[in-house]
């Protein structure tokens, strides 16, 4: 039997009850659409991410405090977990700038906070990020308008401001608006106005990194935040190569200063992360995330494979006498077993086409109208069909094997 | 594969192509009920040559349709010998059974067995399918013809009636020219003028050159054969030639007689 009457065969026995047809199509469908739209968003969340961190500079290391830690009090219960001191100073900075420059080439001490933002009596809330210069070429920030502060104005205790876009737009109403030479007030202190930020993009996660004032570190330290404390110190390192090196040294360094006993990296009161650990960080997240959704995805699949079965189950007692005939004027089993398990391929494959459909239909809309960075991988829509292929393959065998083994005189005695 | 055995089975048919067309020897088939075994054919013997025209009657129970089953090889039996054109026919498998019910048996059943919602042409073309045969439909077409149905290709069963149907069913069973036509009781669920009609198709085929076994509880029925076979508890009883064989034609003639009394006179 050619394949072109097996197919129109199978497209005729399947439309003849059309709406079973359909129904048992539509598990296909629903799963298959889900698998793409799922593996759609998972794949945009990473990608974001991924952009996001990359944004920064791929040189660049980032001292932070030390992680979380619990701290068992003496009644032997669970004290608040609380972060270890931040014992990061300004001469941290300093030292670490100045001490290795075959591997680091610049570094930039931050403080950050958040802050109420007032521009001719519009009021907002912001951050600020006090720093030196080397800001623009650590964390990869240029100005696009007017220009950063210089040393000067930063070891002056200047009081001068770059803006990002989102806080112009959310003091004025309009990202392009030009507020350079303006005076604004953070946290009561006034301010000028010198540059604009280029913008980084908005993120999925996380605050707007536009969404920001930076202000020089003296100034943020002393009148708008109140601290003596770095959050954190941004180091550029002079190739990506030097990186792990450029991490022990800072490492040792630290250890040192800070007067710390082994066992390490345990009793750290700082950590050294590189984009790479934050891109792995932040994306095993969304890997599990789409993982999950994926596995559930993938049951919905297994789950239309079992209507698929049984509906086919159904067809082939209905159609007993059928096979009867069929056997009678010399169909062989086998033939009998591919015409049952190509209609259920075929419900299959109109079901994970149609699917396809849908799920990149549906992830474009999501991209659209919720704004979700959304990637379809080529991979997943080629997946998706053959899985669906093999999923009516797998379910339908076993109808078809029963319905080749029929007895043919029983299958012509059958009412 | 396939070639192979088709090949096997070809080259068998040529060699011993000079016996009867039919021949089984001690048949014997066995039904397990339950507890009890029935024995639904007891040694049987049966020769038929080429061109002839059988009737196999008996009651219910006699063993033969289990005949039947056996001759058609959709059954195999327990015991005996069954050659077809030559070849043994109880010792092959579902594949070369398969084969051999596509090339060399036609069946036409009671209950006429068409596929529903499919036209008489694509009816009667199944058994070419799976003979992967050519020019399907130029052979289908011939088919119908020959049994007075070529302005209704395109009708469904449904769209039939009885008579055509089982017409139909007719031309399937001749489309491949199989080398034997089985009829399990044809004109069972059949008016009388409908299974005249039914007969003179048998009739004209078997003058064409037909061999045709045909099972009938009916003797009127079984009066248009050549020669009958009579069966009881699975043994043949009685084998022998039609005398007075009945001609479907005369008997559609004198049906369609308009007057009583002219059918009274004769």
């Amino acid at each position: 039997m050619n394949f072109v009457s097996d197919l129109r065969l199978a497209l005729r026995a399947l439309s003849i009850n059309k709406a079973r047809t359909f129904l048992t199509m539509l598990g296909i469908v629903i799963g298959v659409a889900v698998v793409i739209l799922v593996v759609a968003i998972g794949l945009g969340a990473s990608k974001s991410v991924a952009d996001q961190i990359n944004s920064l500079g791929t040189n660049l290391l980032t001292v932070r405090q030390g992680p979380r830690r619990i701290r068992l009090t003496a009644v032997g219960r669970a004290g608040s977990g609380s972060q270890a001191a931040n014992r990061l100073t300004v001469q941290d900075a300093r030292v670490i700038g100045q001490l290795f420059p075959e591997t680091i080439s610049a570094v930039a001490p931050q403080v950050r906070g958040n802050v109420q933002v007032r521009l001719a009596g519009v009021d907002t809330s912001s951050s600020v990020v006090g720093t030196t210069p080397e800001y623009v070429s650590v964390n990869n920030a240029p100005v696009s308008l007017g220009r950063f502060f210089n040393s000067f104005e930063n070891e002056g205790s200047v009081r001068v401001c770059v803006l990002g876009q989102a806080l112009c737009e959310k003091l004025t109403g309009s990202r392009l608006t030009d507020l350079t030479g303006r005076t604004i007030l953070v946290n009561r202190n006034s301010f000028l106005v010198i540059g604009i930020l280029a913008p980084k993009g908005a993120a999925s996660f996380g605050p707007d990194p536009d969404d920001v004032v930076v202000v020089p570190l003296t100034v943020a330290m002393e009148r708008v935040l109140g601290t003596s404390r770095l959050d954190q110190i941004g180091v550029s390192c002079v190739t990506p190569e030097v990186m792990p090196l450029a991490q022990q040294q800072i490492n040792a360094l630290l250890r040192i200063r800070h007067h710390l006993r082994p066992p390490f990296p345990e009793s750290d009161d700082f950590q050294v992360m590189s984009q790479t650990d934050l891109l792995t960080r932040s994306q095993s997240v969304a890997q599990t995330m789409t993982m999950m959704l994926t596995a559930v995805a993938v049951i919905s699949l297994v789950v239309g494979g079992i209507g698929i079965m049984n509906i086919m189950l159904v067809s082939v007692t209905e159609r007993t006498r059928e096979i009867g005939i069929r056997k009678a004027v010399g169909a062989t089993p086998r033939d009998i077993l591919l015409q049952f398990l190509i209609e259920a391929s075929i419900i299959a494959m109109i079901g994970g086409l149609v699917g396809v459909v849908l799920g990149v239909g549906s992830s474009a809309l999501l991209a659209k109208i919720a704004g979700w960075e959304t990637v379809i991988s080529p991979i997943a829509l080629v997946l998706a069909l053959v899985v669906s292929a093999g999923v009516g393959l797998f379910f339908g065998i076993y109808p078809a094997s029963k319905a080749s083994r029929l007895n043919p005189i029983q299958a012509l005695r059958y009412e | 594969m396939e070639v192979a055995e088709e090949d096997q089975v070809d080259a068998h048919a040529d060699a011993s192509a000079t016996g009867p067309l039919l021949r089984l020897r001690g048949i014997t088939k066995i039904y397990q009920m339950g507890e009890q075994e029935l024995l639904a054919l007891d040694c049987v013997d049966l020769d038929i040559e080429s061109g002839e025209f059988v009737a196999v009657t008996g009651a219910s129970g006699s063993g033969k349709s289990t005949l039947m089953n056996i001759v058609g090889c959709l059954d195999v039996p327990d015991a005996g010998s069954y050659q077809l054109d030559g070849v043994e026919v109880a010792t092959l498998d579902e594949y070369e059974l398969a084969a051999i019910r596509n090339r060399k048996i036609g069946f036409v059943f009671q209950g006429f067995n068409l596929l529903a919602r499919t036209t008489a042409l694509e009816n009667v073309e199944v058994p070419l399918i799976y003979g992967r045969r050519s020019n399907r439909t130029e052979l289908a077409q011939q088919a119908l013809q020959r049994v007075g149905l070529g302005d209704r290709l395109e009708h469904r069963p449904s769209e039939l009636s009885g008579g055509q149907q089982q017409r139909v069913a007719i031309a399937r069973a001749i489309v491949t020219e199989p080398s034997i036509i089985l009829a399990d009781e044809p004109t069972g669920n059949l008016a009388s003028l409908q299974s005249e009609e039914i007969m003179q198709i048998f009739q004209q085929l078997n003058d064409d050159g037909a061999t045709i076994l045909m099972v009938t509880h009916e003797q009127d029925i079984a009066r248009h054969c050549k020669r009958q076979v009579a069966m009881r508890d699975g043994r043949i009883i009685e084998d022998q030639p039609i005398t007075e064989r009945l001609r479907a034609s005369e008997m559609i003639a004198r049906m369609r007689e308009p007057l009583p009394g002219s059918a009274g006179r004769r």
